[in-house]
């Protein structure tokens, strides 16, 4: 994990993590997300959270540092080193009425519990009736120099087990308002934080503690009349960086940032093209069978007649992420192969 | 740390009362029937998709669940039908599973013994991947550990199960927050084809629990009143704060893995010798005869309820409806109110 400046320091023990806000008010990534828990945990004594060194430790990256003292042993647990327990422990708990939200060191462990989320979690209320209604947490993404086993874009994983929604916010007021939702959601969630956004990206968010931002809604990020371009999570940032350079040569570029990637908004990406005819479907997990292919079949399937131009994919090819700079920023998408595109989509 | 118990069964049964012994026998011999039967009509192609026979093991099933209150929790396997039915499954619901039906618990989303009533009996939904239910489990216990309210958990999984990674996350968990939960091994001696020395390398499993710092006992699973005085022993453990306990109760599979396998692996005098001396059922039975808890006319009158039932539920099973196929895609979401509103019943029977 590369160190990056943290925008905010502790405000102490117990106390809310609304504290940590910088001083004009903002909210990293990070202190948006450990509000939507705190103010969860507050709202509902049902909710609570699991996961190894959660407690006096506050998380791997620190994202519940300050919940253990507020809200106890019981409400946050420490557990082993035991990935397919957590997950079964939090249908268990879940199944006695409990609201469990565990979190993962990484979302590239979360292999190490994957039967327990593919064939309990996501098949039990279809087979059985009864609502499992955990949230799983996880930091993904690469970008941050954190190698082959702790940059992982696992959201297609999940997908294909059929009854998991799952969720990736690029921007604070999103990854709080969603988080918020999941835990209120009654089905099984998987809550991907990006960890290149924790510390990196900040904004106001709302005070309100009733301010959710629905599952499986989509929000145009910029609007544009050219190209579209389809994205999520730390993506969302490159193609906005990218449609501002592209806006000085004249190229207006629409970015919708799916927010949550399944169930996929798919009205919200038929409209933008509608109006622009350009599709570029840019994210993070793998080119092949990544969620932006599906978004492209989509656009293929429902919007044939608005296209002027092929849909084009950019997304990391499929291997495992490299370590060394040079490796990994040829592994990622870079603003310059959007910017070029987007060039390509234009020239159409 | 001592991992096994000799038990007395002549003790045990001083603790029930004769009401409750015929009951354990009419359930034993339930279990018995009912497997005999769904193994013609599987055999005749009158039964659809799988089956698992429990045969020869019914002490082990029967003697964990009938220890079990209302309220407590049974997280089982495909093999562990009958003891399902002990902790009160409705026949004619689970016939109806059988046979993919509406009325089915599962409303024909599963099927055979991928069984379980959660709202109602508070047992888990049967899954293959074993041992998938025991981290479940100990969520369970640690919400039963949370309220307070001494409940327990309690999970049944095989012999081949133990070798899983999550046998040991799970029971290792459960030690170290002391959670009232009960882990069940039925050995049975085979998992599918693999006997106990390719699938662990200690002489018994019950030994393992002394690594986890737990108490294990080791049990004949075809003693019934042996299997339900270790269950009881180890509830009471769990319900009063004592943490985790291991049961390892053995017995025999009689049958293969599932209705498709003759197991000729296994040795035909080990077969023979489970079956001529070690049937939980008759031995039971004679063990009440002795002690003059049934006689002759009781045994045909508790026969013939057995019989009955199966042949109410059997027919019951046949006139409940398939599941509407236009609702194959309902129910993924609980926002889409399937589970919570009665189903179409207009899937049709065989009969028409």
């Amino acid at each position: 994990m590369a160190t990056q400046q943290v925008e905010a320091a502790a405000a102490g023990h117990g106390a809310e993590p609304r504290g940590k806000r910088s001083d004009d008010g903002q909210a990293t990534y990070l202190v948006a997300i450990a509000e939507a828990l705190w103010e969860e945990m507050e709202r509902d004594e049902r909710v609570f959270m699991l996961g190894e060194d959660i407690g006096v430790y506050g998380g791997a990256f620190k994202v519940t540092e300050g919940f253990i003292e507020r809200f106890g042993p019981t409400r946050v647990v420490d557990t082993p080193i035991a990935e397919e327990t957590i997950v079964g422990m939090a249908a268990g708990a879940a199944m006695e009425g409990l609201r469990p939200v565990a979190e993962f060191q990484y979302s590239d462990f979360m292999s190490s519990g994957f039967d327990e989320i593919t064939t309990v979690l996501a098949r039990y209320h279809y087979r059985a009736g009864v609502p499992l209604p955990v949230v799983l947490r996880a930091p993904s993404g690469g970008g941050v120099r954190a190698s082959n086993f702790h940059s992982i874009n696992p959201e297609p994983w999940f997908a294909y087990t059929g009854g998991i929604k799952i969720m990736c916010p690029a921007f604070p007021s999103d990854a709080k308002g969603l988080l918020k939702s999941a835990i209120r959601d009654d089905n099984p969630s998987v809550f991907l934080e990006h960890k290149a956004l924790y510390r990196r990206i900040k904004e106001h968010v709302s005070d309100d503690p009733e301010a959710l931002v629905p599952i499986g809604s989509a929000a145009v990020k910029r609007a544009g009349d050219d190209v579209t371009i389809i994205t999520y999570g730390a993506m969302v940032h490159k193609a906005l960086e990218a449609a501002e350079s592209l806006a000085g040569r004249g190229v207006s570029v629409e970015v919708v940032d799916l927010r949550t990637v399944y169930p996929i908004d798919e009205d919200a990406v038929l409209r933008s093209i509608e109006k622009t005819s350009r599709a570029l479907v840019l994210y993070e997990s793998f080119r092949f069978l990544g969620i932006g292919s599906e978004v492209a079949s989509i656009i293929a399937e429902r919007a044939f007649e608005h296209l002027d131009a092929p849909v084009m994919r950019l997304a990391p090819p499929n291997h495992p992420v490299p370590f060394s700079p040079p490796l990994e920023d040829a592994f990622l998408p870079q603003v310059a192969d959007i910017e070029a595109a987007v060039d390509r989509l234009s020239a159409w | 740390m001592d991992t096994t118990v000799e038990t007395d069964p002549a003790a045990n049964d001083r603790t029930l009362p004769d009401e409750r012994l015929r009951e354990i026998l009419y359930l034993l011999k339930l279990s018995r029937y009912l497997d005999e039967r769904l193994e013609a009509l599987y055999r005749q192609g009158r039964l659809p998709g799988a089956l698992y026979s429990g045969r020869g093991q019914e002490g082990t099933h029967v003697g964990v669940a009938y220890a079990l209150e209302a309220r407590d929790s049974l997280f089982p396997t495909h093999r562990d039908l009958t003891a399902q039915l002990t902790k009160g499954l409705d026949l004619n619901r689970v016939l109806a599973q059988y046979w993919g039906r509406i009325d089915g618990y599962l409303r024909g989303r599963d099927g055979n013994s991928h069984i379980g009533d959660w709202d109602g009996n508070r047992t888990f939904a049967v899954m293959s991947h074993l041992p998938i239910a025991y981290p479940v489990a100990v969520g369970a216990a640690w919400a039963y550990q949370r309220a307070g309210d001494g409940r327990v958990a309690m999970a049944i999984c095989g012999d081949g199960a133990t070798s899983n990674g999550r046998w040991h996350e799970s029971i290792n968990t459960s030690a170290i927050m002391r959670l009232p939960v009960v882990w069940v091994v039925n050995n049975n001696q085979f998992a599918y084809s693999t006997p106990n020395e390719k699938e662990f390398a200690v002489p018994t499993i019950a030994e393992r629990a002394t690594a986890y710092g737990i108490p294990g006992v080791r049990v004949d699973g075809t003693e019934v009143l042996e299997v339900y005085a270790a269950a009881s022993e180890a509830l009471e453990r769990a319900r009063s704060g004592g943490g985790p306990s291991l049961i390892e109760s053995v017995s025999l599979r009689w049958r293969g893995h599932a209705g498709h396998d003759p197991a000729k692996y296994v040795p035909r005098e080990l077969l023979e010798h489970y079956m001529l001396s070690k049937d939980p059922v008759k031995n039971f039975e004679a063990h009440l005869r002795d002690r003059g808890v049934v006689d002759d006319a009781a045994i045909t009158e508790m026969q013939s309820r057995v019989e009955q039932a199966f042949e109410q539920a059997h027919a019951f099973a046949l006139d409940s409806p398939y599941p509407e196929a236009g609702d194959v895609s309902k129910g993924v979401w609980v926002e889409d109110g399937y589970w919570r509103a009665e189903p179409g019943r207009g899937g049709g029977t065989d009969a028409g």
